[in-house]
């Protein structure tokens, strides 16, 4: 007995038990970045069609889970069955018991559509304008080869509608507005010129519009009769097809091919759906602006104050406070800088901008409303304390003896610190705005208040002057798999896409963390010192 | 060289612009950060401005029975049975053009204008009357000058008896097709109350009385319909306020007052019954349901007035309401009870507030004489007591602490009540603190202090990268995958723990039979990597005997089981949810920091304590860990102020029901994620908008405080370290 009490004091299962928390946190994070990958990068993996038999009939669809028996319940496989707009639902749960043989038919189909989800069923017929054109096989083989020229054909009506249809929009809604100016200054012949322009503008539009429609008649000349599982009918333009997948009848070549294209149209096309499908580019381009605008606030902002803390501030107990207090600030919540944002930049500051210079579009405001500048804003005060610690410690790592030759050669002080320790604390610099971007890049809270949406009609680059719109609402990575998990109607339907949007976050704020934390480590190898 | 000197001139002309530039910049900058705490508490400070009213001026004109004021404050009505309706612009007391198309003058009686500018008349025929005021304004014109009063005349109808006196009256709007409206009135004749419901139209048939059979010892001063026109409201001269069912006669429910009863009114949505006595009392009655029972209940009372109260009339905007006597007025807020407006007067009179609540009219009746003030109170139904305290509100049986800002109707009564918010605050930091706490410490303690110099290399950055995750995908992972599992495994996930902390206590003594060469070589200090196979046998073990647990010792299901055994009900995202996933967040804070702390400890300190014969753990345990734990401290309170401030993993793991409950099995609502919720609709400026702000001032104070503290216990120890 007593020596297992010797042996319980000594401590050796208390090692083992910290040990063992330690394991359970390393466990923690590594099978949730692994859960994330898996699920990520697998979704647009071409999944194999099953075709079974239940009592209610045939059901053909992608296996997407399977649950266990538990409790009262049976075991049970879940189906994504699609064609929403036939059945009224994605997914189906099956009992494990009323399944027969599954089968892989080949000729089973998985259609991307425009809408209502993908269809899962077979194709019947092609037909042109009504008149059939060719059933079977052949009808596939038809289609196949009519889809690429057909996707060219709706992204040509899509790059018209949302270039020269939202450029001429976008001219109209500028003259009306200083219409509205000239109106209240009361200039006649200034008003009749604006007039006549309005009028050449909306004639260039309507022309533009009978062109759009005579395309998107063409687009729907073409249609294919589709036909499900259970014999159920849809009659479907090509036009609004994306793709069509022989699931069971692809080698592994074509379904890599797959994989890429959707990939591609994941990173580089627009959402569809109200975001559950498509791509999200514009949430990466959202994000990448508003980290840029934002590094290009902090950076000045963060490498001042330093420079001042550090150099020019006369060392004493309010400096220590105030190296205290903006140290603390990064402990401030998000949220809390957000409500800041929205008060002080988009109502304060931008309300009253509105008011100088937009006063013709009021009470639609400007920038007085959410927008990529406020939002950049925020999260550059949010992440300056970061450039500011890092920007210290790399001014107080420079060798002494270097500032020090500099002056004894007559430099003053500013000809010391922009040609001797600034050049040499930039590595240090650069991890923080490392760091500050990863921070930024990450944020969701603070950008929801000051000018993130789920939906941008345009992007805050675009072709029309001034290029670059400060006052444009954006959409964001982060906020993107908010609203897609959380606020859709579908979310179901629409988590692999939020695993491929978390995906892809996690992957540009671990690689920039890693890599700056890298460079910090480096730098602290070189030049000695302790962390704490 | 002259260029040199030249040079070197500009070269300090330079510097000393530079160092100007960048200490101006500098402290600018500073400042600028530092000034958004004062930024946030400035939008935040008018809650708890006092109301400041002013006096508008005084003008003189005919003496009138009934009184009326326009939101803008600059047009009057004023009401007499001989001079009829007359409109007047303030404050220059000219006539607005009104046509007299009501009936005859004189009348034989009116009622005093109602809040929303209604009135009963007799007409010298006999006849009943509905008007009410409206005014045909030219499009887009501001100025009352320009306004012509035109009252809507509805009714002529013929009256069975003309009463003494029409006590009240309620337009019941909508009860059939095209929006009938129809009349419930109250009135006094010389035999008793009575009461009918007629419809406004001319052709009806002549109105006939029902006479309300009630008790006979009572003696009514006062009676107003409730809001749905089913119950009458009796206020009665031996000071008992009685629901009355009108049909029958019969007491529903009553209460004593305390003093004889002198008016009733109603504050805005008509729920709550306003009681003046004739001392002066007032308070505020609601008829409740407590216990299946409805009852009236006293829940708002306010500071007495001298003599009897006159009337009432309540703002269209929000819960205040004016009462007044013969010599003083007063504006009182129902919710806070809060006292806004108070003036004398020199007699009895018609008073009136206007529809927003910010003018206040009086016209007394003996001299004519009609004075204005005007009430600036934007935020009336915020009081600390309030936001701190528990609150009566309408509906309620008892005061509660609420939080519910915005409801479907306009009468709808705002609860600002943040302690549900601090609370849920509170919760979640507990869980994630409880779940993270022990996980972080004793991980940094052995990675500090046992794991080869290699693991440690390996564990520090993949912590590193956990503190890196966004919020957002842990919120979305914790939400969507981690909710639904735990509801589906809440026995396994619960089981979990127990059964890796058994077998690596299991472990250990088998471990120490082992050769010390071959311990050396493979397991001191790696006992993580070894643990990595455990804890997938734990898994195992767990996922076989959950179900068996489940059936056995829950009897099938463990929802069914805690509902009965503990009376608590499960949600599907709930605290134990936000807790993990918050932990998750904070474990790497609070590791970074307690691994710094306790890797700092000064060589010296374990070395002796080994060569003293201690053990490893010992060493770790009654040196390390009491030397660094002022390190261990400012660790968690850092953990602490990320877990208060947290806001996309608490909104999108619970399901912010502003519910105050300790269960873990229910979600909660933080001040973080209801900021988030509810800031993009909160109207500029108004309440909510700057409650919210209020709430980030106490995140913002909270966490500065924390993270301060930490600071500067980490100083204290950095400097003790050196001094060792």
């Amino acid at each position: 007995m007593s020596r297992l009490t010797e042996r319980f004091r000594q401590g050796g299962v208390f090692v083992w038990f910290s040990g063992t928390l330690l394991a359970f946190c390393l466990a923690m994070i590594l099978s949730l970045v692994g859960y994330i990958v898996a699920k990520g990068m697998g979704y647009f993996w071409p999944s194999p069609l099953v075709q079974v038999q239940t009592t209610e009939g045939p059901v053909l669809g992608e296996i997407t889970g399977h649950e266990p028996a538990r409790r009262e319940e049976t075991e049970k496989i879940q189906f994504r069955v699609g064609n929403r707009d036939i059945y009224g639902q994605d997914f189906r749960w099956i009992p494990t018991a009323e399944l027969g043989q599954p089968q892989y038919p080949k000729d089973a189909l998985l259609i991307e559509r425009l809408e209502y989800g993908p269809f899962i069923g077979r194709i019947a017929s092609l037909s042109r304008e009504g008149q059939q054109f060719a059933t079977g096989p052949a009808a596939l083989a038809e289609a196949l080869q009519r889809l690429p020229e057909a996707n060219r054909q709706r992204h040509h009506i899509q790059s018209i509608e949302k270039g020269e249809v939202g450029d001429l929009n976008r001219r109209i809604e500028k003259l009306r507005l200083s219409r509205r100016k000239v109106e209240a200054s009361g200039d006649a012949a200034a008003q009749q010129a604006l007039e006549a322009q309005v009028a050449a503008l909306q004639t260039t539009y309507d022309q533009l519009q009978t062109s759009l429609e005579t395309a998107r008649a063409e687009a729907k000349a073409w249609t294919l009769n589709l036909q499900t599982a259970d014999g159920k009918v849809k009659e479907w333009p090509l036009g609004s097809v994306v793709r069509v997948i022989p699931a069971n009848d692809l080698t592994g070549l074509g379904k890599l091919g797959i994989y890429l294209s959707r990939l591609w149209e994941f990173v580089a096309d627009d959402p569809r759906e109200s975001n559950t499908e498509g791509g999200i580019f514009p949430a990466i381009f959202g994000t990448v602006m508003m980290v840029l605008v934002m590094s290009i606030l902090v950076v000045p902002l963060g490498v001042i104050t330093a420079l001042y803390l550090r150099e020019y501030a006369k060392q004493g107990w309010l400096v220590r406070a105030v190296r205290v207090a903006v140290n603390n600030l990064a402990g401030v919540p998000s949220i809390v800088f957000g409500v800041f944002g929205l008060g002080f930049f988009v109502y304060g500051l931008g309300g009253s901008i509105d008011k100088l210079f937009f006063a013709e579009s009021l009470p639609t405001p400007t920038y007085g409303t959410g927008g990529i500048l406020w939002a950049s804003l925020t999260l550059a005060l949010l992440t300056v304390p970061v450039v500011v610690v890092a920007t210290e410690e790399a001014l107080g790592a420079v060798a002494r003896s270097q500032r020090e030759a500099s002056l004894a050669m007559g430099a003053t002080k500013w000809q010391t610190l922009w040609n001797v320790v600034l050049p040499s604390a930039t590595p240090g610099i650069l991890t923080g705005l490392i760091l500050a971007i990863a921070r930024g890049a990450g944020e969701v809270a603070p950008l929801m208040l000051t000018g993130v949406v789920k939906l941008a009609p345009s992007m805050p680059l675009d072709g029309t002057f001034p290029f670059f719109h400060l006052d444009r609402k954006f959409m964001h990575l982060g906020f993107h798999i908010y609203d897609v998990g959380f606020q859709s109607p579908n979310s179901e339907a629409a988590k692999p896409m939020v695993f491929m949007a978390a995906l892809l976050l996690l992957l540009v704020v671990v690689l920039l963390n890693l890599f700056a934390l890298n460079l910090r480590r480096k730098l602290r190898e070189r030049l000695g010192g302790s962390t704490f | 060289m002259p260029s040199t000197t030249s040079h070197q001139a500009r070269a300090k002309h330079v510097d000393k612009f530079m160092a100007f530039t960048i200490s101006g910049g500098g402290l600018l900058i500073i400042g600028a950060v530092l000034a958004m705490l004062l930024f946030i508490l400035k939008e935040a400070i008018p809650l708890f401005l006092p109301p400041q009213s002013k006096s508008m001026g005084m003008l003189q004109a005919t003496r009138a029975g009934g009184a009326w004021v326009d939101e803008s404050g600059k047009a009057i009505v004023l009401m007499s049975p001989t001079g009829g309706l007359k409109a007047l612009r303030f404050p220059e007391g000219t006539p607005l053009p009104a046509p007299a198309d009501g009936p005859a003058l004189p009348w034989r009686s009116a009622t005093a204008l109602n809040a929303r500018g209604e009135s009963l008349v007799v007409g010298a025929d006999g006849h009943l009357f509905l008007t009410r005021l409206t005014w045909s304004k030219p499009a887009g014109e501001n100025d009352p000058a320009q306004w012509t009063l035109e009252p809507r005349w509805q009714g002529g109808l013929q009256l069975e008896q003309v009463p003494s006196e029409i006590l009240h009256f309620r337009l019941m709007e909508g009860g059939g097709l095209g929006g009938d409206v129809s009349l419930r009135i109250v009135a006094q004749t010389p035999t008793g109350l009575v009461w009918t419901e007629t419809s406004l139209e001319a052709s009806s048939p002549v109105v006939a009385w029902k006479s309300i059979a009630y008790e006979p010892s009572l003696q009514p001063t006062a009676v107003v319909w409730s809001s749905d026109g089913k119950i009458l409201f009796v206020g009665t001269r031996e000071g008992q306020l009685v629901a009355l069912d009108p049909e029958s006669g019969r007491s529903l429910s009553s209460e004593g007052f305390g003093e004889p009863i002198q008016s009733l009114g109603f504050a805005l949505g008509q729920q709550s019954l306003l009681v003046g006595g004739v001392q002066g009392k007032l308070a505020a009655y609601q008829r409740v349901r407590v216990n299946e029972v409805f009852k009236l209940q006293a829940f708002h009372s306010f500071p007495r007035l001298s003599g009897p109260v006159l009337g009432f009339q309540a703002s269209q905007r929000d819960k205040r309401f004016l009462a007044w006597t013969a010599s003083e007025m007063v504006v009182d807020h129902l919710t806070t009870e809060r006292r806004m407006f108070a003036a004398r007067l020199e007699g009895p009179g018609a008073a009136a507030l206007a529809p927003r609540g910010d003018v206040i009219l009086h016209a007394n009746e003996a001299t004519g004489a009609l004075r204005l003030w005007s009430l600036d109170a934007p935020h009336p139904e915020i009081s600390f007591g309030l936001l701190w305290g528990k609150t009566h509100y309408e509906g309620y049986e008892k005061p509660e602490y609420v939080w519910q800002s915005t409801g479907g109707a306009d009468d709808f009564e705002p609860k600002f009540s943040l302690v549900p918010l601090v609370f849920g605050t509170l919760k979640g930091t507990l869980y994630a603190m409880l779940f993270a706490f022990p996980l972080a410490v004793l991980g940094a303690l052995y990675t500090s202090q046992f794991a080869t110099p290699r693991l440690k290399n390996a564990i520090k950055p993949t912590i590193e990268i956990m503190a890196a995750l966004p919020s957002v995908v842990l919120g979305f992972l914790a939400g969507l995958v981690m909710a639904p599992l735990l509801e589906r495994m809440a026995v396994e996930v619960f089981l979990y723990p127990f059964v890796v902390l058994l077998l690596s206590l299991l472990i250990a003594p088998f471990w120490g039979r082992l050769s010390l060469p071959f311990r050396n070589a493979f397991g001191n200090g790696r006992e993580v990597l070894w643990m990595v196979p455990v804890l997938l046998v734990a898994l195992m073990l767990t996922s076989t005997m959950g179900p068996w647990i489940e059936r056995v010792v829950m009897g099938g299901s463990y929802r069914t089981w805690l509902q009965s055994a503990l009376g608590v009900t499960y949600d599907q995202r709930n605290s134990l949810v936000v807790g993990f996933a918050m932990g998750f967040a904070v474990i790497p804070i609070i590791f970074t920091i307690s691994e710094d702390a306790l890797s700092s400890v000064p060589k010296s300190l374990t070395s002796a304590s080994l060569a003293c014969g201690a053990s490893p753990w010992q060493t770790a345990w009654r040196i390390v860990l009491p030397t660094a734990s002022p390190g261990i401290f400012s660790a968690t309170m850092v953990g602490l102020g990320r877990a208060i401030g947290e806001t996309m993993i608490v909104l999108m793991a619970t399901g912010n029901t502003p519910v105050m409950d300790w269960s873990p099995f229910n979600g909660m609502r933080t001040l973080s994620a209801n900021i988030a919720v509810e800031i993009p609709e909160a109207p500029l400026h108004g309440s909510l908008y700057r409650v919210l702000f209020l709430a980030a001032f106490l995140l913002f104070i909270l966490t500065f405080v924390l993270n301060t503290v930490a600071e500067l216990v980490r100083q204290r120890l950095r400097r003790r370290y050196e001094s060792i």
